[in-house]
């Protein structure tokens, strides 16, 4: 390999009338906005680094026909182009070529490759190559550290620099990046590991090893390798008898992660709570508060197909067609790269969905973010980014993911909080779809083991990368955390992958299928042995992407891009033809047994034997201490207003970024391929007034639709995580009955982000944290119940802390609840925006004085100081659940033009965005919704959380028709959709808020403007 | 069987609207079969089993060194004459977002009368260097041979691009397609009254990606082959308009977009069964 000669292929845009260097023009704008820093022009060439045996006349060839657009750009093989006078002819300040470090995937160059071989019959073995982009600046004050613009350019992570700083470039001394050559893989034969020693060297083993295990589980360990059956089985393999091989360390460490066991949620808690005396002890908050309620309901429904086991929940949606569902976080991930974390996020957890069942196809993300303030100015901790560079990389990220994969992003929300700074939370959400039934008869959201089918690794290779995801996730991030827990994802593998698999699927070629995520290949085979007694496996025959890799790192590599499936032997011909197709890679690693043994070898040699059961059964249950004490806080001071105050208020309000549009960020994620998106994130004439819920119509021509909805809203764990996660069910419930949802077929996901809960030197507060977690237990439990709401599947990540500086940051008490529900015809679908002037204007639901917590209360707080205490909003589920089903049935009657839910920021925010949707302001009497509370005042009423509500509007023939079929439930006639730009709100004679719709939503706009076009 | 026309959407490397593409196709009554692209290269299929070829939108290859650069050059290295044949065979090609750009990089568009697949124009990063998702109104030329367009105005659909931008070297090449009538839809601005398709840069978000002209799709001298950057697929039906919930949409859901299709499978049916 390394005597393959190298080419410098660059390529660098023309300049003809109406032509610019795109690229140089959007770094030159975001140094602009991001710093501030004005520059006269910066350019871009892109450089790849060819390591190939090549002709002189196919290394012109290969310029002019692959790399280089001849139409609109120069390319040139081994010249520096920065020496061609005539494409630059002035003399640039400084020079920052970017490249990446050895072994980060680079798909441009992956893609390059497999242009090269279109061209030429090279040698994928002797070829490869590497991608760099090089900016060149013009009219840089002197005064700038050039290590410093680098910083800004890439991240040091991932990524390499060459910098001509302004001395070099006078001397046209320009700086190149070689090939990155990555360092050989020193293959190490397994080694044991004598677990017969004291009890620190076995805490000791598990923190050196990044191992995450607690003692009482090194424990487990230690005796399970006591046993004499155990020793016996061991002997007959050639194994160590008394100790494991790492191999079986890791494989057991991977298996037993906090992220694939979900320890805590399956512990025996000790719960006391002071404030009623309470002292009980909790049996698993999964079983007691998630699968119990979900069974419960499950019978007396007959659509919930798949419940916890699988990848993601499957209900039937249709009599043809399952609908399922998954969420997941990748938080650890993308704090240390936020482009590449999120991008394995969301492209991961489309995995899912290929794997549930015998497959599903993706057919809709969702992405909710939590993030540090995107103008946050305090100091940021070493080994941290800018909350507004994590929030440019997560989204950009997402957007590659989910664009380059054709799957719509349909639904989401930017949630901001300082606490978010230590650790971001990036959750990513998948629906899919899949026939109910195969041609061949068998219902496809049920896997089909049996023992000799035989073992498929599908797709990408395993590498170095993404070793010990798992386990590192379940450790809080410090400035020690692994770069090799980092990758980018490769969404054009994956998607040759998934046309692959599902063409698959339908000839019926797949028994059972999952993907490699977390824990790689140990999980993946792992659980899937677990359903037909065993598996045997040889790592020596596993793609590897580079030599040398040590059998326990094949095993637990989290590299991307990979399914793991059985397929009966009769069909490995079929299966094989289809993979070569479409380009696919597909490797026959074993056979799945019912030897009751996970056996792995690696060529003849046996690496680990490990007892199914006691893999996936072995783990000791956690005990762990909770103690409610409530919280105290001050209360909230409120100014003294008058009407236009209350409207500036409103205006503040709008431009906080909880609220604020975030347009510019969520254009540019496809939300329409598949042609299927009814209810779009956008609606209103001017098409940027905000969604609620997303309606798709999935299958083409048909009007039956899904409904896609979220709710999150960790400001109330300062007070209650009881009220929050109520408020987090009926925000997403509120937002699917705003489009009209059939409340009959509703589906939810539970994801918690938890700080660490456990009670330790480093969390002396484990306590109270982990009762706010029986607290949020006890709730989804309560609402899901009511509202006949089951969840599905979910996901907790316990472990969001980051100690820097020595400071430790965690993060508030996180739920994002996701829900999806059926939709009986999109024609009947509404949306949020008000239509036309006249139009006549209703609250429906009861309003409270709770402003605990809220918006206005952080606002205020902001602004005044003072606390955020006060009432919180409190759920009446009896109620929100009539109201709901009599407003969705004046939907199904076309009594209803629009219905926006209010939530942050109350009533007033919601009628402000509904009025944006017009163009037109509003005239409104609120006089009756003093009626609901006896301690209501004006801010309850305009800028209060009360939970249940929704803002409607109506065709003014139509509103005697509305008016009684929401009889008996609180629904207020308010006034009209308005002429002019103004909004009028009054109570009775009273003039209590004014304000401009333009005004307001100007203000709305510009907090989270991306920058200019 | 053989009064339908025959649909060859392609699929592959990234390609990720060809499902879509097969459902409107079928709307239009047609018969769409999905076929991938390495098919036609290894010999198993041909296009020549085919009345009409369908380039969908997607990601082919990430867009890395270009977008529909590398597809482009698997179609004009792998498939060069069973293309050539096609087209001079008078059977009618679409390429959309993706299998536009496909279509331009492989040089079948704007193209010329021997098909010579030498590329001529290109498609770049729009000018706001960023991918967007937004409405359009397209309006078309009715002095163009386009088959694809007869008889239509005006049509709304989405643009989901990050790099929409037709871009020509010069001037008079531009003039030339403008003159033979292969400038077939531009961006205009829905407000204004019909005709209203300008040569005149129109502003952001209006004209979406700076493109010359506004051009958001050509069509070849012929007129049978016929690419634009924005989706009428995605506007099949009324219900995936932006705007729908707020008009009237009376008992046809039929969506603008479906024209499109209509008017490629009837050219078919006429002129090749």
């Amino acid at each position: 390999m390394a005597t393959t000669p190298l080419q410098r292929v660059e390529v660098t845009p023309k300049s003809f009338a109406g032509l610019k260097d795109t690229r140089g023009e959007s770094i030159r704008r975001q140094l602009a906005s991001d710093h501030g820093l004005q520059v006269k022009e910066v350019r871009s060439i892109i450089g790849y680094l060819v390591k190939a045996d090549l002709a002189i006349e196919q290394q012109q060839q290969m310029v002019t026909d692959l790399f280089c657009d001849p139409v609109i750009e120069h390319g040139s093989v081994n010249e520096s182009m920065l020496n061609n006078q005539e494409l630059f002819s002035e003399r640039p300040d400084v020079v920052i070529q970017i490249g990446f470090k050895p072994g980060v995937t680079d798909n441009a160059a992956q893609a390059g490759l497999d242009g090269l071989k279109t061209l030429f019959p090279v040698d994928a073995n002797d070829a490869a190559i590497s991608t760099t982009m090089t900016y060149i600046f013009y009219g840089l004050s002197t005064d700038i550290d050039c290590d410093w613009l680098a910083t800004q350019l890439h991240n040091q992570m991932i990524e390499r620099v060459a910098i001509t700083n302004f001395e070099d470039s006078t001397s046209s001394n320009w700086k190149y990046l070689d090939f990155p050559e990555p360092t050989p893989n020193q293959f190490s034969t397994p080694s044991i590991i004598d677990l017969e020693v004291s009890d620190n060297e076995l805490v000791n083993i598990s923190e050196t090893g990044l191992l995450a295990l607690n003692l009482e589980e090194m424990q487990a360990i230690q005796a399970h390798y006591r046993d004499p059956e155990v020793r016996e089985s061991r002997e007959k393999e050639n194994l160590h008898p008394n100790a494991p091989t790492d191999v079986e360390l890791e494989c057991l460490a991977q298996t037993w992660s906090e992220h694939c066991k979900h320890k805590i949620f399956s512990a025996n808690i000790h719960h006391v709570d002071n404030e009623t005396g309470e002292d009980t002890h909790i049996d698993s908050l999964f079983k007691t508060h998630i699968m119990k309620p979900t069974f419960d309901i499950a019978e007396k429904v007959d659509w919930l197909l798949s419940l916890f086991h699988d990848n993601s929940g499957v209900i039937e949606w249709s009599p043809e067609w399952s609908l399922c569902i998954k969420a997941e976080t990748h938080n650890s991930p993308s704090a240390l790269d936020p482009y590449g974390g999120a991008m394995t996020g969301i492209v991961g957890v489309n995995r899912d969905i290929l794997g549930t069942g015998l497959g599903a196809r993706p057919i809709a993300n969702t992405d909710v973010f939590c993030f540090g303030p995107p103008e946050y100015a305090g100091k940021i901790p070493g080994g941290l980014f800018h909350p507004s560079r994590v929030f440019r990389g997560v989204h950009a990220g997402v957007r590659a993911g989910g664009n380059e994969s054709g799957i719509p992003t349909v639904n989401g929300a930017i949630v901001f909080d300082e606490r978010y700074l230590g650790k971001p939370l990036v959750y990513c959400g998948t629906v899919g779809i899949m026939p109910r039934h195969l041609p061949d008869g068998r219902e496809s959201h049920i896997k089909t083991p049996h023992p000799g089918d035989i073992i498929y690794m599908v797709g990408g290779r395993v590498g170095s990368d993404g070793i010990h995801g798992a386990t590192f996730s379940s450790l809080e991030l410090t400035e020690e955390s692994p770069s090799s827990a980092v990758q980018i994802g490769d969404p054009i593998t994956q998607k040759k992958m998934v046309d692959m698999l599902l063409q698959a699927r339908d000839e019926g070629l797949i028994q059972v299928i999952t993907d490699n995520g977390a824990g790689g290949l140990s999980s993946s085979i792992g659980e899937m042995a677990e359903l037909t007694g065993g598996a045997k496996v040889d790592l020596g025959v596993i793609p590897l992407k580079q030599a040398g890799l040590s059998s326990w790192e094949i095993l637990v590599s989290e590299s991307q891009e990979r399914m793991t499936l059985g397929i009966s032997p009769k069909d490995c011909a079929a299966f094989e033809k289809l993979a070569q197709l479409h380009e696919v890679e597909a490797t026959i690693v074993g056979t799945f047994t019912n030897s009751g043994n996970f056996h792995i070898t690696h060529g003849e040699q046996t690496v680990a034997l490990l007892p199914i059961d006691f893999m996936h059964d072995g783990v000791p249950q956690l005990q762990l201490e909770s103690e409610w004490t409530p919280p105290t806080h001050k209360e909230v001071v409120f100014p003294l207003t008058n009407p236009q105050e209350k409207g500036q208020i409103l205006s503040r309000l709008m431009a906080r970024p909880n609220i604020a549009s975030k347009e510019w960020w969520v254009r540019s994620y496809d939300h329409e391929v598949i042609a299927q998106s009814v209810i779009k994130p956008f609606c209103g004439v001017d098409h940027d007034a905000p969604g609620d819920a997303a309606v798709i119509a999935p299958i083409h021509g048909e009007t039956q639709g899904a409904v896609i909805s979220c709710g999150i809203i960790p400001r109330y764990s300062d007070i209650d995580a009881y009220a929050m996660v109520a408020a987090c069910i009926d925000e997403a419930v509120r937002n699917a009955v705003c489009v009209g949802v059939d409340l009959e077929r509703m589906a939810g996901l539970d994801n918690f982000c938890w700080p660490d809960s456990i009670e330790s030197p480093k969390t002396p507060d484990g306590r109270y944290k982990l009762a706010q977690l029986v607290r949020a237990n006890r709730a989804l439990d309560d609402v899901c119940r009511a509202y006949q709401l089951p969840c599905i599947s979910g996901k907790d990540s316990m472990k969001n802390d980051a100690i820097l500086d020595g400071k430790k940051i965690s993060v508030p008490p996180t739920l994002l609840f996701t829900l999806l529900g059926n939709h009986h015809d999109v024609r009947k679908a509404v949306s949020s925006d008000f239509k036309e002037s006249g139009d006549v204007i209703y609250i429906v639901g009861q309003t409270h004085q709770e402003l605990g917590a809220s918006e206005l209360a952080t606002l205020f707080q902001d602004e005044n100081g003072g606390g955020i205490g006060g009432k919180i909003p409190e759920i009446d589920t009896t109620r929100n659940l009539a109201l709901y089903r009599a407003l969705t049935a004046a939907m199904g009657d076309g009594l209803v033009v629009s219905a926006h839910d209010c939530s942050d920021g109350g009533f007033a925010v919601a009628l402000a965005e509904a009025c944006f949707g017009a163009g037109a302001g509003c005239n409104i009497d609120v006089s009756q919704m003093y009626a609901d509370c006896k301690e209501i005042n004006n801010w309850g009423v305009l800028f209060g959380e009360s939970l249940g509500r929704i803002t409607v509007s109506v065709k003014p023939e139509k509103s005697t028709a509305f008016e009684s079929a929401m009889a008996g439930h609180t629904c207020y006639r308010l006034g009209e959709v308005g002429r002019d730009d103004d909004i009028r709100i009054s109570n009775g004679s009273e003039t209590i808020l004014t304000a401009s719709m333009m005004e307001l939503k100007k203000s709305w706009q510009s907090t989270l403007n991306g920058g200019d076009v | 069987m053989v009064d339908i026309p025959q649909v060859a959407v392609l699929t592959g490397f990234g390609i990720n609207c060809d499902i879509e593409t097969m459902a409107v196709f079928e709307m239009a009554g047609a018969k769409a079969h999905r076929v991938h692209v390495n098919s036609l290269v290894n010999g198993e299929d041909n296009l020549d089993n085919y009345h009409i070829m369908a380039v969908p939108g997607g990601f082919s290859f990430g867009d890395h060194l270009g977008s529909g650069r590398l597809l482009g050059n698997r179609l004009r290295f792998g498939i060069r004459e069973q293309v050539r044949k096609f087209v001079k065979d008078g059977k009618p090609v679409i390429g959309i977002c993706n299998g536009f750009q496909v279509l331009v990089k492989m040089g079948l568009l704007p193209g010329d009368d021997e098909v010579s697949l030498e590329q001529t124009a290109s498609l770049t990063l729009n000018d706001s260097g960023h991918y967007e998702d937004r409405w359009v109104t397209l309006e078309f030329n009715n002095n163009s041979p386009c088959v694809w367009t007869k008889g239509l105005q005006r049509m709304r659909t989405p643009v989901r691009h990050g790099e929409g931008k037709f871009v020509v070297p010069s001037p008079e090449l531009l003039d030339k397609f403008e003159d033979k009538q292969q400038i077939v839809a531009q961006y205009v601005k829905s407000e204004d009254e019909y005709p209203s398709a300008t040569s005149e840069p129109l502003p952001y978000p209006t004209c979406p990606n700076a493109s010359m002209r506004n051009i958001a799709g050509v069509c070849d001298p012929s007129g049978l082959v016929f690419g634009l950057m924005p989706h009428p697929e995605a506007n099949h039906s009324k219900w995936l308009g932006a705007t729908w919930t707020r008009e009237e949409n009376g008992d046809d859901w039929i969506g603008e977009g479906m024209a499109i299709f209509n008017n490629g499978v009837k050219y078919a049916k006429e002129n090749l069964l």
